[in-house]
């Protein structure tokens, strides 16, 4: 299997999960961290919330599409689920293919893609909301 | 079933609605809309999932169905 999906409760771990990199020439990575603020205000984090199990089937629909029309070798997703402080990552996206730049395409594509149709929602925590 | 901001915005997490036999998406969407005012300003980016399925505005809605409304999705 080269495409393998993760839904991890909280911030990703610093060590990322498994990609098949055998024959690759690229291996290309993308780290979501969160930022500090949302419009301005300052937040403790956000919280992640998914649709079980659909999220988990469309982010591996998704991937597939990707490896078909870029010819890539493997793609590893991994995405939190619940709350994750600012500063740590949420999501982290790694792609091995033979070349550069099909890794690059299928990295910003699958991005937007995974932002406007999978279902993945996200709330900030506002600071000063806990006062 | 509701998520995320929309749940947010209705208040809740799941809506009890009654439809007819031969209820649409599409119907659902002026059905919601009416029963969740609130819920209007996102209603129109908004799809549904049928049983964890995305389904099209012409898609029929039967009785046991899981409908989620997935709308303001916003992962990574």
């Amino acid at each position: 299997m080269n495409v393998t999906i993760h839904i991890i409760d909280g911030p990703l771990s610093d060590e990322p999960k498994p990609l098949e990199t055998m024959s690759a020439g690229a291996v290309v990575c993308f780290d979501g961290v969160v930022r500090p603020s949302e419009h301005n205000r300052p937040i403790t984090g956000l919280e992640y919330e998914t649709y079980d199990p659909m999220t988990e089937n469309t982010l591996h629909q998704l991937a597939g599409r990707m490896r078909d029309e870029f010819g890539l070798i493997a793609i590893t997703v991994e995405h939190s689920r619940g709350f994750v402080p600012n500063g740590e990552r949420s999501f982290r996206l790694r792609i091995a293919s033979a070349h550069r730049a099909e890794a690059l395409r299928a990295m910003e594509q699958f991005i937007e893609q995974m932002k406007r149709d999978i279902p993945i929602w996200k709330r900030p925590r506002f600071v000063d909301a806990q006062a | 079933m509701l998520f995320g901001p929309q749940a947010d915005l209705a208040g809740c997490r799941e809506l009890h609605l009654t439809v007819g036999e031969t209820a649409t998406c599409a119907q659902l969407r002026e059905m919601l809309a009416e029963a969740c005012p609130a819920l209007v300003p996102s209603l129109g980016e908004s799809r549904f999932a049928i049983n964890q399925q995305m389904a099209g505005d012409d898609r029929a809605v039967r009785a046991d169905d899981e409908v989620a409304l997935i709308g303001l999705v916003s992962g990574g």
